[in-house]
Formats: C-alpha cells, structure tokens, sequence
C-alpha cells in the first residue's frame, strides 16, 4: 500500500467516471486532465483503473511494498527518495521508497497511477471521488491507499512529442449549441475576440472567467434564466453578470443559465492545467471536426 | 418537440417551453422511449427538455436524430398506470420554521396552509441540484411563496420546503432560499425519477 505521509493541497483518486445516472442529479465526475489520465493507465497497460489526482503538490507518500507506478501531468517536482525525477513515465518502487511532490512547477493537477490500480471502493461503478456526493474522500494524512504487489518489467516513457507544455494563454474550441441563438451578433463577436481571465473560483465543478460581459438579447426570455435543463461537460453557461462559466467534471446535472455551446473536451482537459491569472479565447469548432478530433483523442488511447 | 446540438457528444431534445403537466408527460414519455436505445451515455431529463449523451463511434448527429424520432413516434402512449410511481412521504409540520410566516402571509391558519400542501398529488418536474433533490410542481397558488430574500446558510436534511409553486425535500443539508414548512424522515432519494407522483401525509 501506499501511505500518506502528507497529504497535499488536495488529493482524491478519480477513474473516468461515473456515467448513466445524471437522472437522478449524480454529477459524473472523474478525471480534470484524462489526457494524463489516460496516459498513466497506458504506460501501466491498464485499462478502466484509477489514479490519484494531485492538485498543486504538497503529497508525500511512503510504498509498504513493490509495485510500478506511473506519473504524468502536471510538473509538481515529484521526487523518488528526494531525488527530483523526471514525470511521464513509469518507476518500479520497492518497500519502503518515499514519494514526493514538493510544489508546483508547471500545471496544476498530477495524475499518480499505481499497476492494478488502488484497491479502494467504487460508487456506482466508479472509483472517483465526488466529495458533495460522499463518495470517496479527500486524501489525508495516515491514509492507505492499497494495491496489489506486482511489478511491469520493463520502465516506460511517453516520447516526448505527446508530452505537453502546459501555456499561460491558449484557444478553447467551442461547439456551438444549447441557447446560442439568444445572444446578438455583436454579443457573439465580443465573445469570441474576448480575452478572458481565469479566476480564483476554479474547481472540479467549473471555472469562473473574468472578461467582456456577454448579455443575452433583451427580447429573449433568457436574459435572466431559462427554464433549468441539462449541461453537457464543457458547457459555457452567462449568468446574470455576463462572466461566463465553464462547467467541468463535477459540474450540476441540470441549471438554468443561458449557454453559448460547450468546450472541445480536450481543449478542457489541458484547461484543467492552466493557473490563476492565464488567459483563454474562445474560436467556433463545427460538429463534424469537433468530433473528428474527439475520435482521434479517444482512438489514439484505444 | 425539436432537437438540438448541445455538445460534441449531446443533443438536447425540446418540448413546448411551458412548465406544465401536458409538457411534463411528453418528457417523461420520450424518456421511457430513449432508455431503450443502444450507447446512449447518459439521459438528464427536465421540466421540458431531455440531454441526451450518446457514443460518437456509434452515432451521427443525422442518424441519432431520425432513431431518437423513431424511437418516440413508436413508444406507447404513457396510461394511467405509467405516469410514474407513486411515493408518499410523511412529514411532521410542527417543525415547519417558515409555516406560520406564510400562513400569516395568505390569511391562513397553519392547519389550513398544510391541508392544502398535502391535498395535492404532485409531479417530479425534474431531479438536480444535489443528488436526489426533486423539483415537485405544482403547489396550491394559495400557498405558493417566493423564496426567501437572504438565503439560509443551512437547511437541515428532510426539510420539506415551497419556493414559488414548488416544492421538495431536501435530500441533506445544504444552503437554500426554500420557505422550510416541515420535516420528513423519508431517505429514499434516488429514487425520484422525472414524472413519478408524491403525496405528503401529514404526522
């Protein structure tokens, strides 16, 4: 097993998670970044598992036996024994090895997957942690997290074109949708030649972003809420102060916000890695080349 | 009823947007048409509308349209007997914080504001903002009350609360603006679906 020695800012284990109950209000949840993700399970050879998501670092745990583990995503200066060791690829552990991740260098959450996965509880088919939900809970000191002692044999790497640097500014690809009818013409320019803000209220349910305020048209019933429906991952909703909204993995299963159409899944993902203070802009996807490019992103994981 | 793109990977399917009972029976009845369907991911069904998260591999937008079409023009017409299921649930009033503040408020007795919260069979127009939450509709316009100006910063779990002409339970404690008009020991919350039917009984 692995215990926590220090639990970080915040620690959960998150698999893809939970699909097929939004009907009765229980947010999917799930991984922030399933590019990184993905990529553990994959080093790992594993399919469907779990992994710790680490958001900003401050972790130190401490291995009871062997295993192989996989790290990817965010650059939280993870150390085996305190000796700084490069991310996106896999590490045979032995008893006793102390693993750590000191403070932030690059990106916000790190993915820590272990072979075979934790051996910890699923809620409706699914190990992530939704903490509202009480399913699952926040890592903390003394934990153990369990696994299965077995080891990959050979060490595996991500090359390094797959390996992303997480920017300061970047476009998020949108599908328009849901109410985008209800904003003007010039509402929509503004939008899309907007830079916009990201802002402390950022969490696994959505970010808030600072920016040109977006007004539905006057005439349209939406200017101050819709009759509450459905949102899809990615959804950019305009509440009555016009700084748009990004619902995320653990977002509410139905609100009642204008949206403008929902962000390319992938584009989320890398979101899910940018601070405080960096900028986005939004550009049109169509239907079609959006879910080219979400096939290609699924496939390539396949 | 139209249907639109919401997302790379979900349509949203639209009736009259009216929140109503004959709406409300389209909705629940083209949600029983659509759980049949094959890589559907996941349904959110509300007051008038049904998201709908489908399997790209398997789907286009064009062809899941058409089945989505099919699928509803083929579904049996909802009777008597499917409008959902019935769920009753006890409430003691006495621990209605907000119940003689509305009494007050529509010239009632607090006996006559409950005789007419449980003289209704209600419908579940829809389940959201906390797991089990169920939107209930529709309340007796004389007892129908705005939501609180300042919120509550907690309301207690089994709350039974109105806002406007609806009402719900609270299925755990939470922040709320609900006017709280008694308590309930009821915990069967994930088992409110869109169109079943609650009766409170009075203790």
């Amino acid at each position: 097993m692995l215990k926590v020695l220090s639990p970080g800012i915040f620690t959960t284990i998150q698999d893809l998670g939970r699909q097929g109950y939004t009907h009765l209000g229980i947010t999917p949840s799930g991984a922030m970044d399933e590019y990184a993700h993905r990529w553990s399970q994959k080093l790992l050879a594993d399919v469907d598992g779990n992994a710790l998501e680490i958001l900003l670092g401050g972790l130190t745990l401490q291995a009871t036996a062997l295993t192989t583990i996989a790290v990817c995503g965010a650059d939280l200066d993870f150390c085996i024994n305190g000796i700084s060791k490069p991310i996106w690829q896999t590490y045979n552990i032995k008893e006793d090895d102390i693993l750590s991740f000191k403070e932030r260098k690059s990106g916000m959450r790190a993915y820590l997957a272990v072979k075979g996965g934790f051996s910890v509880q699923k809620y409706e088919n699914s190990f992530s942690t939704t903490l509202k939900e009480h399913k699952g809970k926040q890592v903390k000191t003394g934990d153990t997290l369990p696994y299965h002692a077995i080891q990959s044999s050979e060490v595996k790497r991500v090359s390094d074109k797959y390996i992303p640097n997480y920017p300061t500014h970047m476009t998020l690809r949108i599908v328009l949708g849901y109410q985008h009818k209800n904003f003007s013409t010039s509402e929509k320019k503004k939008f899309f030649s907007s830079k916009y803000t990201l802002t402390p209220k950022m969490n696994r349910m959505g970010y808030t972003l600072q920016g040109e305020d977006i007004i539905p048209n006057h005439d349209s019933s939406s200017s101050d809420g819709i009759i509450s429906e459905g949102i899809s991952f990615g959804a950019v909703q305009i509440p009555p102060d016009g700084q748009p909204i990004i619902l995320l993995k653990e977002r509410q299963t139905i609100g009642g916000y204008p949206k403008m159409g929902s962000v390319l899944p992938s584009d989320c993902f890398k979101l899910s890695q940018l601070p405080i203070g960096a900028t986005v802009k939004f550009e049109h996807i169509s239907l079609e080349d959006a879910q080219e490019e979400m096939k290609a992103f699924y496939g390539f994981f396949d | 009823m139209h249907i639109e793109t919401a997302s790379v990977d979900s349509l949203i399917l639209y009736f009259e947007e009216h929140i109503c009972e004959e709406v409300l029976d389209k909705v629940q009845h083209a949600y029983h048409a659509l759980k049949k369907l094959p890589h559907i991911i996941n349904l959110t069904p509300s007051y008038h509308s049904i998201l709908i998260e489908y399997d790209i591999y398997t789907h286009d937008t064009a062809s899941l349209t058409r089945v989505i079409e099919e699928a509803i023009d083929s579904e049996p017409s909802l009777d008597a007997h499917r409008q959902g299921k019935l769920i009753e649930i006890p409430v003691d009033y006495s621990k209605g914080l907000d119940i003689e503040r509305i009494a007050q408020l529509h010239s009632l007795t607090p006996a006559e504001v409950i005789a007419k919260h449980t003289a209704q069979t209600y419908r579940v127009y829809a389940v959201g903002f906390m797991v089990g939450f169920a939107y209930l509709a529709k309340v007796d316009d004389a007892i129908a009350t705005a939501r609180l100006s300042t919120p509550r910063a907690k309301v207690p779990k089994g709350s039974v609360a109105i806002a406007e002409t609806q009402t719900a339970v609270y299925p755990e404690e939470s922040a709320g603006g609900w006017n709280i008009i008694g308590h309930t020991e009821f915990d069967n919350y994930t088992s409110f679906e869109i169109g079943d039917r609650v009766r409170f009984i009075a203790l």
